[in-house]
Order: structure tokens, then sequence, then C-alpha cells
């Protein structure tokens, strides 16, 4: 909403400056946005006369004004034919800065004189665009004929624009005055009102107007004005003047009329040629079936059941609040008009004007409510303006319906309850005094205090909103500094886990960046996380269909690989889809975030070629039937090929022990008993076949680690091998045995004792393992795999693993005895039940 | 004899001190304690002299090829010191650490919910995607209503529930979901992703973290709004901010106000990180509106109380200086490196 100061300053009598006002009312709730002074720029543009035009000797589309400017007389060369001789014109002589009209840009270019086809121009006659007033660049700006000749163009002018930030609660801001009424208050001036009144001796209407509104449930009120003789032209300048100001462009007279009503008092105006109206009649309603309309813009349209219309005797001739029709359109031969003045529903208006993307200036305000008092004020406001410009001559009300009239509710509240909201006291008088200034009527009963909001207030029902008006007409600078006191709240639902924290903490001290990324992604993005090959996938459905994905799941996974497909990466589920994407980059809520960490892998590969570990930790969406998507927290790790070991440029290559060794780290930090999980073979069509691993803790999936397929990591265009970490944090959680226990370790030495055994080639790590520990009971306190050798110094299809082993006893020195004999039972354990030969 | 040895140590010593690498270290050594040396001489005449003397003579050369062999040992040892000493340059960079980092949005998380604890606020979180009736019903913002315009919404595209789940558009809803399951007093702090349909620029995100904060008892007062935000801008930005608070509009507070703190980068004076006004817009508060408390089962007669709301990136470009909001979301290393 763009207010021009000198309109505001004119209703209200301030006499302080523009920034003043700005700061004031910006702290009362009607945020200015910008001042935009127009003028500002105008160093030597003056208001000058046109003397005479002559024709330019060597061009038709040219001519040659001269320009009085008050002191001298300068030929210039013009383009623009929208002028006569003896106008006042708004004249930029050489060396003057104008905006360039040309530019896509706002550019101040220095005037300099030229030579047009042969002809000397010494200076030009300014368009509104020029001046930087508006984009208007059809024609120069006429002035009004009584503007000082000589004048700098800035005070005849010039003046600021106040734009505020509209709010959705306040229709009545939504007009000068409304801004007016606020100002006034806060200056403690009288508002005049530019409303007349009502006219005396005005005896019936000079032609039946029959109104009739179908269901005041969306037409409150439909008020109507007739004016004759009307003449259709140009308005004055003073009109074109503060409606370009306020950003509406001046079409004609009755046009202006009724948009300088609708930014002086918000209530939107629509006029009627009368003569095309047929019947007399003028209808509210919803249309019939069949029932179609062209309306101004040229569109014929066919009227959905729920559009509200403007009829007349025969049919459709408006969608009310939105746009006129154009059979009724005032043309420069209308001679008569019907005002339409009313108050439509809120909600209708608001859907009408998003379903047909028609918003306007007109329908912003009838969507936030518009109070029925003021159809009649517009009307009278409306038509003595239309007389005033000598535009036509009317009658202040031809017609009103109103069938269900209403008044504002009064607000009853005890004075303490502004102290109890506010925490800080106001004095009574204070209280009146803020309240009266906003026009306010006020009843008190001892403590009691009883509002009645004035009409265009129909914002204020209930105490809160008294004593709103209240602490922001004192000021909010009186509101003290306190703390809250009282007691400390129970646990609240949903409150956030710790361990989110934590696992954060884990994973940056394990060397990975955290990332945010974005929950919103394509299904291309998430097909990727599969060779292409694999699904029969098509731009209608990039994540490949149900068929494709059984014959996936039949071939392409193991168990583990399903497990894993049906949660951590289900990449076969429906993602939940927006209705209104940005792009189709960004159209679905994600089902896993490794297509967006692989991406991000891939943006860092280029500035950086080791210590790529990073990590994501944000949720996942999976749909669920009639209810609320599951959003569960899946942390999501990618390494790239090499990380830094030992000296500055040293690096090793992450193999899987590499990542075993973050998810360990992770899970055992988490609460989860490494004895309870298991690491088994992982075959899923995102990782490479021999490369990847599940973690389960009782059967159920807590991770999948390993290498990423070739081909996906080419499909993310990554030149390197590269390594992927997905954890259900959810069920770690349900994993997690809480809090770690103490145990207590022998204060006796340990004995140590080296291991290397050679096994066949399919016996697991973890079998002999397992072994050892089960053999080496009681005495065996730990055992570390320290090597793995396969090659040739032993036999083809075997193994070498070497542990190094420790034994105590709690309460004794071990003697080399007793430790031989407890290392012999486990080398004895691991000949017999896995066959393995000691390595010489 | 002793006067001798002793006049040799003598030169002998400072010869040695002189001597400042191996090959005059050596010649030392030749000079000093070599075959043909003067003590090797004193020590060979030894056995020409009287008897009664030989054994005092004997044993001050000896003594003296000891001090002057050890002398060369410490000589030796503090030269290869020097020379190690400048192998170990000090300044040569360490060697590579993987430590990671925590994202600046995760830093400024936590930073905010450390500051607000000791006031008693308790941290929760609530879905991302939501119903209609959370997101705007329940925080008296109904259907079609224009203050709907406030917010550009995602919807999700639901066959069974059409218009009915979106992407929450603010944290606010978890006030209505936290407030329907517990009686006051509430003091919660909402931290978490939110949704606009907008498109992005350097100063406007699609997706965005906001904080919000919900205070509600018999007794809270918009005072106790003011001072718990003047608490927090101190905490987060320093003592030496000053708060000031303006009229707006929230459908689920009344009164509502916006907050603004004094410029941390220039004190006030005007510079362009607060556009030459000396402050800073930093978040949307108000009194929870008494139709929002009435539809969640309290008492608007009884409970009152303040929720505010604030983007958390918006903070941390504060506290960071970064210029572009996009750049939370590129997860570029060097940015993560930067503030970790």
């Amino acid at each position: 909403m763009r207010v021009p100061f000198e309109w505001l300053c004119e209703l209200t009598g301030i006499e302080a400056s523009v920034d003043d006002v700005a700061t004031r009312l910006t702290n009362a709730g009607f945020e200015v946005g910008a001042i935009h002074r127009a003028g500002e720029h105008w160093d030597r543009i003056v208001v000058g006369e046109v003397v005479r035009i002559d024709p330019h000797p060597n061009a038709d589309r040219l001519n040659l004004p001269t320009v009085n400017t008050g002191s001298e007389e300068i030929q210039v060369v013009c383009g623009a034919w929208n002028f006569e001789a003896g106008d006042r014109i708004a004249f930029a002589p050489a060396g003057a800065r104008l905006w360039d009209p040309y530019a896509d840009e706002p550019v101040l270019k220095e005037l300099k004189p030229t030579r047009i086809r042969g002809v000397v121009s010494r200076g030009m006659l300014c368009s509104t665009k020029e001046l930087g007033i508006s984009d208007d660049h059809e024609g120069i700006l006429v002035l009004d004929s009584d503007a000082p000749l000589g004048q700098p163009l800035a005070e005849a002018l010039g003046g600021e624009v106040l734009e505020f930030e509209l709010k959705a609660n306040r229709p009545d801001a939504l007009s000068v005055l409304g801004i007016a009424r606020e100002a006034a208050a806060l200056y403690g001036t009288q508002v005049s009102s530019p409303i007349p009144d009502h006219r005396a001796g005005e005896h019936g209407p000079s032609q039946p107007v029959q109104l009739q509104i179908d269901d005041p449930a969306l037409c409150a009120r439909y008020s109507a004005a007739l004016v004759h003789e009307v003449k259709v032209g140009e308005s004055p300048a003073w009109i074109r003047d503060r409606l370009e100001q306020a950003g509406v462009r001046p079409i004609s007279t009755i046009v202006d009329a009724t948009n300088y009503v609708m930014l002086e008092l918000g209530q939107p105006l629509h006029a009627f040629d009368w003569d095309t109206v047929r019947g007399g009649f003028i209808g509210v309603r919803t249309p019939r079936p069949g029932e179609r309309l062209v309306t101004l813009d040229g569109q014929d349209r066919e009227l959905t059941p729920e559009t509200l219309c403007i009829v007349d005797a025969e049919g459709p001739v408006a969608l009310a609040g939105v746009m006129g029709g154009l059979d009724t359109e005032v043309t420069d031969t209308t001679s008569s008009v019907l005002l339409e003045s009313a108050t439509f529903d809120p909600v209708s208006i608001r859907r009408t004007a998003h379903r047909l993307n028609l918003r306007s200036e007109a329908s912003r305000r009838f969507e936030k409510g518009l109070p029925p008092e003021l159809t009649v004020l517009a009307l009278r406001r409306c038509v003595q303006l239309i007389e005033e410009i000598g535009a036509g001559r009317g009658e202040f009300l031809t017609a009103d319906a109103y069938p269900e009239p209403s008044d504002p509710a009064a607000v009853s509240l005890a004075f303490d309850r502004i102290e109890r909201l506010m925490g800080v006291a106001y004095d009574r008088g204070e209280v009146r005094q803020a309240l009266n200034s906003l026009e306010f009527g006020l009843d008190e009963d001892g403590d009691e205090l009883c509002v009645t909001p004035p009409f265009w207030r129909r914002d204020v029902t209930a105490p809160a909103d008294v004593v709103e008006e209240v602490a922001r007409l004192v000021g909010y600078e009186r509101i003290p500094d306190t703390l809250p006191t009282g007691q400390v709240m129970d646990l609240a639902p949903g409150e956030i886990d710790e361990r989110d924290d934590e696992a954060r903490d884990v994973m940056a001290g394990l060397g990975f960046a955290e990332c945010v990324t974005y929950a919103l992604t394509s299904e291309a993005r998430m097909a990727r996380l599969v060779p292409p090959d694999l699904l029969d996938a098509s731009p209608d459905t990039p994540l490949g269909d149900a068929d494709a994905w059984a014959a996936v799941h039949e071939s392409a996974m193991d168990d583990a690989g399903r497990a894993l497909a049906d949660r951590l990466l289900p990449l076969d589920r429906e993602p939940l889809r927006l209705r209104n994407p940005l792009s189709m980059e960004e159209n679905v809520l994600r089902l896993t975030g490794l297509g967006t960490m692989l991406e991000t892998l891939r943006a860092n590969r280029r500035h950086a070629d080791r210590d790529l570990l990073l990590f994501d930790y944000q949720p996942s969406f999976l749909a669920r039937d009639g209810d609320l998507p599951e959003e569960p927290n899946f942390l999501t790790a990618v390494i790239g090929e090499r990380v830094s070991a030992g000296r500055w440029n040293e690096t090793g290559t992450v193999e899987l022990p590499f990542v075993r060794g973050v998810v360990d780290e992770l899970l055992s930090r988490s609460g989860v008993p490494a004895d309870e999980t298991s690491h088994d073979d992982l075959q899923h069509p995102t990782f490479a076949a021999g490369a990847a691993a599940a973690v389960t803790h009782r059967g159920n999936l807590l991770a999948a680690y390993g290498e990423v397929d070739a081909e996906v990591a080419a499909a993310f265009d990554l030149d390197e091998r590269s390594w992927a970490l997905l954890v259900d944090m959810p069920a770690v959680r349900e994993a997690s045995a809480g809090p770690p226990s103490f145990s207590a370790w022998s204060e006796y030495p340990s004995a140590l004792r080296d291991l290397a055994i050679v096994v066949d080639a399919e016996v697991t790590q973890a079998d002999v393992y397992d072994a050892i520990l089960r053999a080496g009971r009681p005495l065996l306190q730990s055992a570390r795999l320290f090597d793995e050798y396969r090659g040739e110094q032993i036999p083809a299809g075997k193994r070498s693993l070497a542990y190094a082993l420790s034994y105590a006893a709690p309460d004794r020195t071990l003697t080399d005895k007793q430790a031989d004999r407890a290392h012999n039972r486990v080398v004895r354990a691991l000949q017999h039940r896995l066959g393995a030969e000691l390595r010489g | 004899m002793q006067e001798r040895l002793d006049a040799l140590l003598t030169s002998a010593r400072a010869e040695l001190a002189a001597a400042a690498d191996d090959a005059a270290l050596e010649q030392w050594r030749v000079t000093h304690l070599g075959r043909r040396s003067e003590l090797t001489g004193l020590l060979r005449s030894v056995g020409s002299l009287p008897r009664e003397e030989r054994r005092e003579a004997g044993q001050a050369a000896n003594a003296a090829r000891r001090e002057l062999e050890e002398a060369l040992e410490t000589r030796q040892t503090e030269l290869r010191r020097g020379a190690d000493g400048a192998q170990v340059d000090v300044t040569m960079p360490g060697y590579p650490v993987r430590l990671g980092s925590l994202h600046p949005l995760t830093r400024t998380l936590r930073e905010i919910r450390r500051v607000l604890a000791p006031l008693g606020f308790r941290a929760v979180s609530g879905p991302e995607v939501e119903w209609d009736r959370y997101n705007f019903e329940l925080l008296n913002i109904p259907a079609d209503h224009p203050a709907r315009d406030m917010w550009d919404t995602f919807h999700i595209d639901d066959k069974a529930r059409p218009g009915e789940l979106l992407l929450r558009t603010h944290t606010s809803p978890v006030q209505a979901r936290v407030m329907e399951q517990i009686q006051p007093p509430v003091r919660v702090i909402v931290p978490g992703k939110v949704y606009r349909y907008e498109d992005r620029d350097a100063s406007h995100e699609a997706e965005f973290m906001q904080v919000e904060g919900l205070a509600i008892d018999k007794h809270i007062t918009m005072a106790d709004l003011r001072g718990t935000l003047t608490y927090f801008v101190r905490a987060m930005f320093g003592p030496d901010r000053e708060l000031r608070i303006r009229s707006s509009y929230f459908p689920f507070t009344e009164p509502s106000a916006e907050a603004e703190m004094s410029c941390h980068a220039c004190n006030g004076d005007g510079c362009p990180v607060c556009g030459g006004t000396g402050w800073i817009e930093i978040l949307g508060s108000g009194m929870v509106h008494p139709k929002v408390l009435a539809d969640v089962g309290y008492d608007p007669d009884v409970y009152q109380g303040f929720a505010f709301g604030m983007g958390v990136e918006r903070i941390a470009m504060l506290k960071y200086g970064v210029t572009d909001i996009r750049s939370f979301y590129r997860n570029d290393l060097r940015f993560l490196r930067q503030l970790r």
C-alpha cells in the first residue's frame, strides 16, 4: 500500500517530517517498508510552458516545441504529441539528469545537447518514466495549468510516498484514511474526513434501480448510485498525480474517481455503463448452469457454480469483487453510470481471485473483510468527486440492499486485565485517551471497561485486542524487562533426544563433516542409486514400477539387501509428492539422503583429493496410509577413496574395515553391545558385490555399509571408489543397552601370547574370534586381530589370521605354565573346531 | 708438569669452544689427543720422571686426558644437538589430523538451546509433514483467511485427504501439539526445519530452520517476553546489545511484536550489516492468542503466555558473517571447515 505523504498530511494536519511519521507508524504496527522520494534527483528540472510548437523541417514524426523556462526560451526536439502550446510541462535542460527509460535497470543519465535530424535540441520535455515517477513512457507529463512557471519541479510535483507492508488483520489500513486515523491518534491531531455529509433534499431515485441479493452470507450489502451526464476524459492532474504516486495507473475520469475513492477509503467501487445494464436490475448471485461472461480482459469465461457474480435482468455482467464484464465497461461514449459499492464475502472473493489468478487491489481489500457501513460513505465521496471534477452529476445513493444489518460487538474487560497481560501498569486516563484517540466508544462500570469499536475496526473482538490497542498506542517502550518465574514444567512430549547430539559428536570426532541437506529431492536423483539397466525406468516412473522392483528384489538382493530396501533404502516406496513443486528437481520428499550425499561428495571432490568424510543426520519421509508419514532420522555417511594417514602427504585407501571401524564406534557409543550385533554379507544393487555388509541386532537391521557400486558411482560422476554408510538411528536406540556399565579388570600382570593360524578361506574372522573367546575362558582377557594374510606363503584357498591374546587371573599373577595351558586350550579348540593349523 | 697441563687444558678448552663443525673437532682431537699431541708427549714423558713424581704426574696427565676426552664428547653432543635443532623446524606443519565438524546450523541451534535452557525451556521436536489443522487452523488461521498469504505453502499431493497434508511453514504447529498433551506450566523451544514455497536467493530459502519458543502459565506477561528476548540477544550477541520491540501482527499472538536488536557489528552506529539503521530485525513474537489457548483446551481467562520464533540461518548469518543463506545447504567443506 503506497500512501503519498502530502495526502496523509492533508487528512491529518500532521506537520512532522516524513521520517518521524514513518518511524512512529512502524512502531505502532504499520510497518513502512520504504519511503520513496520522487524528485530526489531532479536538480535542474523546472516547470516550463510550451510557447509554440514548430514542425521539424526534416522529420514528420518529430516537432520543435519552444519552452519558456521562466528565465529563457529554449527550443527542443520532441517525439511526443500529447501537448499543446500553452501547456505547462516538466522541462529538463541540458545538464539535468533523468532516468533512462530504455534501460532494464534504473539508471540516471545526464542529458546532453544533441542534434536530431539536423536540429539541435537543448533540453527535453519529460515523461513520467524519465522522471522516475512511474513506468509510463507514453507521452510527456502535462502539469496543472496553475503550476508556477520556472519553479523547480521537485517543489511543484515532488513528494514522498510511504510504502506500507500489508498486514492481514487490518482491512481499514488499506486506505489513506485508515492510515490517517492511526497517524492522527499517534500525533493527537484530528482527522478531517473527506466524506461529504448526506445531501439533504435528494429525493428518490431519478430512475428505478432494482437490487437483489440472493444470499446475504455472500453479499452483506449492495449499494448503488447513478451518475448522469457523464463526461469520460482525462482526470485533472492532481487526481492523476495521487493515483500514480499510489501506484495506480490513471485511465479516465470515472474509473480514476472510483480508484481514488478505493485508495482513500478502502472501499473498492465498480462502474457499470448503465445503458448496457439490462432491465434496470442488478442482482448478486452464483451462476446458473451454462452461464458465461466475457470479462474486461477479453476472456470468455465459463462460470463455475461457486463464482459469485453480478447479474442484470438477463445474466452475468461482472465477477463480484474480482473483475468487470466487457459489455458493461465504461467507455468514451458512456453517458450514465451505475456505481457499485458492496460488501462481499471475503472467502468467496478470495477463492475466486485465487482460482482465476486475478488478484487485484480490489480483491485484496474484499478478502480481508470490509465493513458494510462503508458502502454508502464511499458512494457519497465518489459522486461528490465526480461532480467536483465535472465528470458527471449524480445521486449520493440511488439504491441500497442491506438485508441483515449488524453492528460491531462491544468488548468488556477489567481495567487490570491490561496490566495482567502486559506486566506493566497503565493508568486509566491513559487507557481512555488511547482508545478515544482511535475513536472507540467507552463505557465504564467501576473496574469494568466496555469498549465499542468504530465500524471500521471489526478486527477488535476480544479483551486481548483492546489491550493491544492500548499498548501500541502508548508505545511498547513502556514494557520493562522481567524474566518468567514459576514452576518448572513436566517432561515434554517429543523432547529432543540428547543422544542425537551425541551421535553427531561421535561422527565429528571420527573425522566426518556434518552436512545439512535438503529434504526435497527428485525421483531421478534417488533412481541413480541403482544401476540404470536394473530398473526399466522411464521419465514417468524414474524409480521403476512394482514389477521391476520385484525382479530386483528377487535377483539382485539377498535377505540383508531386502531388509535394507525395506526401510533404510526404500527406493521402491512411493515417495510423498508435492502438489506445487518449485521445480521437478525437488518435487518429492526424500526416502533416503544417500543420493544428495553422493552429490555432495562429488561437489567437494572437485576441490579436495582426500579426507572426504561427510555425514547427514536428517529425517527421511516414509508415507503411511491415512496418517502423517514416519520421519525417521537416518544417518547417512559417505567417504571418498583416500584419507590422510601418517606424515604430511601420506594417505591410506579406504577399505571395508575402515568403515566398519566407524560403525563399531558409533554403535558402541550408542550403547549397542558389540557381542549382540552381527556383521554379515550384504547384496544390494547400490553397493558393490562382495564389498558391503549389513549390521543386525537380534535380526533387526541397524546399519548397512560398503563400497558404492561402480555404475552407481559413475552415475553420480564420482571418479574414484566411494563408500557409504547408512544407519537406522531409531533402530539403534531400540538396540541400546543404555549407559555403559563398569566391569573391573585384573590388577595382576597379563601374560601375552601371539597366535597365528591358517584356516580355510571360507572360515570367517567372526568364527575364529568367537572360538578363541569361548575356548579362552576364563583367563583370556582380550584377543586382538593384528594381521590377515592370503598369498604365496600359504596354500591356495587358505587365509592366515594373527591375534594378540592376553591372559590374566583376577586374584593372582599367572605362572607361565598356567598361561601356556590356557593358550594351548585355545589352539586345540581352533584346530579341532575350525581345522586351523598353527602357522610357524 | 702440573703447570704445563693447566696451560694446555686452558688453551685446549678455548680452542674446543671455537670449533664449530665436525672437521674442526677432528682437527682439535688430532692436535690435543692425537699420537703427536703435546698431552700424549707429556704422558709418554712420565716414564722418564723420577720415581717419586711419576705416580702423581701420571694421574694428573691421565686426568687431563679424560677431561679433554669428555670435553670433546660434550662439544660433539652440543654441536650435534645444534645441527639436529636446525632439522627440527618447529614451524613445520603438523601431520594431518582427521577431525570432523558440526554444521554451523547445528552449532547455532545448540547455542540457542544452551542459552535458553537455564530459563527452563525444554527442547522438543515435531513432524515436518503436518496437517493443515496444526499448521494453520489451531493457530487461528482458518481456511481462506488472508493471513495464509503470509506463508507460501508446499502442499502434499495426497489423494486420500486432499489439501490436508503440507510441509510445515513454521515450527509453530508444535506449540499446539505440546499444549494438547500437557497442562501448564509449559516452557518449550522447538527447533526444526520449515518449508516455504519461495524461490531461492541470497536471503531466501525454500527450506530453512526455525526455533520457536513458548511459555504458558498463569502470570506470564509481555514484560516477561521482553525480558526473555533481551536475555537471549545479550547471551547470543554480547552484553551490550539493546532490544526494542514494536507492534506487529501474527494471527496466533495478540498483542504481537517484532523484535530488533542494536547491531552487533557497529554497536548501533549504522553499517552495512544493519543497513545503516543500527538495528537488526531478529524475531517475531507476542502473547499467545486466547483463541489458540482455547482451541487446545486451556482456559484463556486463567492461562496466558508468550511465543516467539526466529530463523536459525539468520542468527547464524549474523554470528558468522555469512551473506548467502544458500551456503548452509551447499555443504562445501571449505565452508563447513571455516565455521566449525
